[in-house]
C-alpha cells in the first residue's frame, strides 16, 4: 500500500521524467505490436496451409537430384559423364500407368486419376484455330512482362507432365493436342468452372468409343457443330487417320485470355485441345503403335517410330497434408527410387504464395529485438541516472525505516505504470497502424520479389512470361500448375498480399511481457542500487 | 524502568580513531535528556547508533532489554523512535504534510485521520495550514526544523531522539518546542534525548550526559564518560 501510493506519488511529481519514459516505452511498444502481429499473422496464414483439405500431388523425376548425385558421386569437382547421365536418366523414366496404379492403392490417397495427351494433326478439311497471321516466332513483342508460366493443353488438372529426358529424336507436332482422361475429376477446368459445356453433352468417361469434346473456337472456326465427325492425322504418318465424333462444344474462359501468349505451335492453343476419354486415347495409341514404321536415321543412328506416343500426367488428391506427407514416406519404403519425388503444386503454391510473408515476418521479429535491445538499453541508461538522482531519497526513506526492499519495489512499480500506460496507448497505436503498415510492407516486400524474378528471366533473355520456353526446352518445371486460388490455369504464383495483422489478446500478453521485462531489466539498476547501500552513508555524504 | 542503555559502546569510521570509547549509560522513559559536548564529540554518531542507523564497533545497545542489533532495525526505527536529524532529512519535493504522513504510514501504525494529525501536529510548532502544504523546498530552514520535529512525533514513537532541534530557532519558539518535549516525556512518558549546545535547553531538561572529546582530551580519556 505504501509502495503503491508512494510510487503513484512519485510519478505524478516527477512528469518530465515519467513521460520521456513513457514516449520511449510507447515507441517500443508501438513497433513491437505491427512486428507480433505481423508475424501471427504469419503463422496463421502457415497454420492455414496445413489445413488444405484437397491436396492434389504427382510423382515426377528429380532431375535435379538426379544431376546433383551423379555429379558429386562419381567425379568430385569434375565435369559430369555426360553418357552415364544420360543412361541413369533413362533409366529413370516417368513411371509408367502400371506403377502409378499399384502406389495409388495405399490407404493414404484418395483419389487418383490421370490424363494423357498425343499431338495429331488434321486429317481432312479440320483447320486448327489461331489468331496469329504470320509465323508463331513474332509473337514475343506483344507478351506481358508481369505474368508467369504459359499454358499448355495438358494443363487441365494433369501435374507434373514432364517431357521424359531421354526422348530423341522426332516426334513431330501436330496442330492439335488430343487428351484423354480417366475421370471427370481429372477435367479441373470443367470442375472449378473455367470450362463449361455449352452444346452437346460429356461422352461416357469410361467407354472407349470414339467420341470427343472439342472448344468453342474451333467449332466456330471450321463451322462444326454436335454430331459432326472430325479426321485427325498422326503428324508421323499422315495417311494413319482418327475420326472422332463431336459429342459436345465447351467453353474455355482461360482460353480468351491467354490468346495474345506466345506458344511453341498451335497445338498448345487451348481453342486447339480435343477432349476424349482415357480409352478412346489409349484405343488410338495402340492402333497406332500396331500399325508403326520403324525408321533408321542415317545420319545419327538413332531410331524413331511413327508410333504415337502418349504424354502421361497422373494426380494422386489426398484428403489432408499428413496423408500427402505420409504417401510421399510409404512410396520410398516401397522401394521408389530416390530419384523420384512426389510434389504437390497446391502446397508448393501455397508456400510460395507465402514467402514474402515470411520473409516480412523475419523481418519484422529482427527488428523487434533490434528495438527490445536499443530500448532496453536507453532505459537501463535513463535508470541508472534516475536514481543516482534519488540517492537522496533513498537515504530518507530508508532513514525514517521503510525496507530497502520496499524501496526498490517503489521504483519498480513507478517505472512498471509508466510502462503499462505507455503499452496501452502504444498497443492502440500499434493496433491502429499494424493493418495498413503491414500491407504495405508486404506490397514492397513482393513488388521486391517481383523485379528480382523479372530480372532474373531477363538475364535468361526472356522477356518475363518463360513458362512456355521452358516447357519447349523440357525445362525441369513442373509445368501446368494449379493455381490454389482458382485462377484456373493461370499458373504462376499468386502472392498472399493482403493479411489481417490484428492484435489479438495474445498479442496484448506478450506486450505486457515484455513491458514487464523491460521494466525489470531497466530497473535492475535501481533494485541493485538501493539494495547496496546504508542510509546514514546516504546521508552523510549530502551536500 | 530504562528503555535505551549504552553497554560499554565504542564506535569508529575509518577503524582504528574511536569517535566514542568505552560509552556506558541508561535512558528511562518519562524523562528528557539533553546530551552535550564540543563540536566533534560525537553527538551525531551516538544518535545514529540510538536510531540503529549504524552498529556500535564495540559494546551493545539495548532496547527494552533487547540487543538493538538483533531486532528489525528498519521496524525500529519505522515504530519506535523518532528521530529529528541535524539536516532535518526532510524529502524536499513534498510539502510539509505529506513528508509528516509519510512517516506515518511508514510505521504502519493505524492513525483515524493521518491528514488531520499531521496538520495538528505541524499547527502545535507553529506551522499554519499554508505552510504546511507548502514543499518543504520552499520553507526557511526553521520552518524546515519545525517540519522535522512533527514528523519525528507524527507515529507516536516511544523514543524521540533530536539533534539540535532549535539550532535555527528563535527563543520563544526553542521554548515552545522544549515544553512539547516536556510534556512528552512527563504526561505521554516517553523517553526525549536532545542533543544541544544552548544553555537554556541544558537547563530546561531532567538529565544532562556530556560526552567528552576523544581528539582533544586524550590524557584525561577513560575516568570521566558515564554519568554524572
Ligand atoms: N561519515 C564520517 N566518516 C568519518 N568520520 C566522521 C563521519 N561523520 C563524523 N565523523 C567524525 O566523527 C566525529 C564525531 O562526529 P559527529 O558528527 O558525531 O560530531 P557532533 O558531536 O555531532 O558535532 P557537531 O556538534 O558539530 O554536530 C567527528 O570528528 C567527525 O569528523
Ligand atoms: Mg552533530
Amino acid at each position: 500500500m505504501l509502495v503503491i501510493i508512494n510510487a503513484l506519488k512519485s510519478i505524478s511529481r516527477s512528469k518530465g521524467r515519467n513521460i520521456l519514459i513513457g514516449i520511449i516505452v510507447l515507441a517500443i511498444a508501438a513497433s513491437s505490436c505491427v512486428a507480433l502481429a505481423i508475424r501471427n499473422a504469419a503463422r496463421e496464414a502457415e497454420a492455414a496451409g496445413l489445413e488444405l483439405v484437397s491436396i492434389t500431388g504427382t510423382i515426377s523425376v528429380n532431375r535435379q537430384m538426379m544431376m546433383s548425385s551423379l555429379q558429386g558421386g562419381t567425379f568430385e569437382g569434375g565435369i559430369p559423364d555426360m553418357g552415364s547421365m544420360r543412361e541413369t536418366m533413362s533409366l529413370y523414366q516417368d513411371l509408367s500407368l502400371a506403377e502409378l496404379l499399384s502406389y495409388a492403392q495405399s490407404e493414404y490417397v484418395k483419389d487418383f486419376y490421370y490424363s494423357s495427351s498425343i499431338s495429331l494433326n488434321a486429317g481432312g478439311e479440320l483447320e486448327a484455330y489461331s489468331t496469329e497471321s504470320s509465323s508463331n516466332g513474332s509473337g514475343n513483342s506483344q507478351i506481358p512482362g508481369s505474368s508467369g508460366n504459359n499454358q499448355f493443353p495438358g494443363g487441365m488438372g494433369s501435374q507434373g507432365g514432364m517431357r521424359p529426358g531421354s526422348i530423341i529424336g522426332s516426334i513431330a507436332m501436330g496442330d492439335f493436342t488430343v487428351t484423354g482422361y480417366s475421370s471427370e475429376d481429372a477435367m479441373t477446368k470443367f470442375i472449378n468452372g473455367v470450362a463449361k459445356i455449352t452444346d452437346g453433352s460429356m461422352f461416357n468417361i469410361g467407354s472407349s468409343s470414339m467420341d470427343c469434346l472439342i472448344s468453342y473456337e474451333l467449332a466456330v472456326f471450321n463451322g462444326l457443330s454436335v454430331g459432326d465427325t472430325i479426321r485427325l492425322a498422326n503428324p508421323n504418318a499422315e495417311d494413319e487417320t482418327y475420326d472422332l465424333t463431336i459429342v459436345g462444344i465447351y467453353t474455355d474462359t482461360s482460353s480468351s485470355e491467354s490468346s495474345n501468349m506466345m506458344r511453341f505451335s498451335t497445338s498448345m492453343d487451348p481453342a486447339n485441345l480435343i477432349i476424349v476419354s482415357y480409352g478412346t486415347l489409349q484405343s488410338i495409341i495402340d492402333h497406332s503403335v500396331a500399325v508403326a514404321v520403324t525408321e533408321t536415321s542415317g545420319e545419327y543412328g538413332f531410331e524413331s517410330s511413327t508410333a504415337l506416343n502418349g504424354q502421361l500426367s497422373s494426380t494422386f488428391v489426398f484428403s489432408s497434408r499428413e496423408n500427402y506427407e505420409s504417401f510421399g514416406e510409404e512410396l520410398y519404403k516401397k522401394g521408389l527410387s530416390d530419384y523420384y519425388s512426389l510434389t504437390s503444386s497446391d502446397i508448393n503454391n501455397y508456400e510460395a504464395s507465402l514467402t514474402p510473408l515470411k520473409n516480412l515476418s523475419t523481418f519484422a521479429v529482427m527488428l523487434l529485438l533490434i528495438v527490445l535491445a536499443v530500448g532496453a538499453l536507453i532505459l537501463v541508461v535513463i535508470n541508472v541516472f534516475n536514481i543516482r538522482e534519488r540517492k537522496y531519497e533513498v537515504g530518507v526513506l530508508t532513514a525514517i525505516g521503510i525496507k530497502k526492499g520496499k524501496v526498490a519495489l517503489q521504483f519498480v512499480t513507478e517505472l512498471l505504470c509508466v510502462t503499462l500506460i505507455a503499452i496501452v496507448i502504444g498497443a492502440g497505436v500499434g493496433a491502429a497502424v499494424s493493418v495498413p503498415i503491414s500491407n504495405n510492407l508486404l506490397s514492397a516486400q513482393i513488388e521486391q520479389m517481383e523485379t528480382q524474378a523479372v530480372s532474373q528471366e531477363q538475364n535468361f533473355g526472356r522477356p518475363g512470361a518463360s513458362g512456355g520456353m521452358d516447357f519447349a526446352q523440357g525445362g525441369q518445371r513442373p509445368s501446368g500448375m494449379i493455381d490454389v486460388f482458382g485462377s484456373g490455369a493461370q499458373a504462376d504464383v499468386t502472392y498472399l498480399d493482403k493479411i489481417n495483422a490484428t492484435v489479438n489478446f495474445q498479442i496484448l500478453g506478450q506486450l505486457v511481457g515484455i513491458g514487464i521485462i523491460l521494466t525489470l531489466i531497466s530497473s535492475l539498476a535501481a533494485v541493485v542500487f538501493v539494495m547496496r547501500y546504508e542510509p546514514l552513508k546516504i546521508l552523510a555524504n549530502r551536500t | 524502568m530504562s528503555i535505551l542503555k549504552l553497554q560499554n559502546v565504542s564506535y569508529t569510521y575509518d577503524g582504528y580513531t574511536k569517535v566514542l570509547n568505552g560509552l556506558n549509560y541508561e535512558f528511562e522513559k518519562g524523562k528528557v535528556y539533553a546530551v552535550v559536548g564540543r563540536s566533534g564529540a560525537g553527538k551525531t554518531t551516538l544518535l545514529s547508533l540510538l536510531s540503529g542507523l549504524t552498529s556500535p564497533s564495540e559494546g551493545r545497545i539495548l532496547f527494552d532489554d533487547k540487543d538493538v542489533q538483533k531486532i528489525d532495525r528498519y521496524q525500529y526505527r519505522s515504530r519506535y523512535v523518532g528521530v529529528v536529524f541535524q539536516q532535518y532529512n526532510l524529502l524536499p519535493h513534498l510539502s510539509a504534510v505529506e513528508n509528516v504522513e509519510l512517516s506515518m504510514r511508514a510505521s504502519g501504525k493505524k492513525f483515524k485521520d493521518k491528514r488531520k494529525r499531521a496538520t495538528e501536529l505541524l499547527d502545535e510548532v507553529d506551522l499554519d495550514d499554508s505552510l504546511a502544504k507548502r514543499r518543504v523546498l520552499k520553507l526557511s530552514g526553521g520552518e524546515q526544523q519545525r517540519v522535522a520535529i512533527a514528523r519525528a512525533l507524527s507515529f507516536d514513537p516511544d523514543i524521540l531522539l533530536a539533534d539540535e532541534p532549535t539550532g535555527n530557532l528563535d527563543l520563544a519558539t526553542q521554548e515552545e518546542v522544549m515544553d512539547i518535549f516536556s510534556r512528552l516525556a512527563h504526561e505521554k512518558d516517553k523517553c526525549v534525548i536532545v542533543v544541544s549546545h544552548s544553555p537554556e535547553v541544558a537547563a530546561s531538561v531532567d538529565e544532562v550526559y556530556e560526552l567528552a572529546s576523544l581528539g582533544k582530551s586524550k590524557k584525561q580519556r577513560a575516568g570521566n564518560e558515564g554519568k554524572r
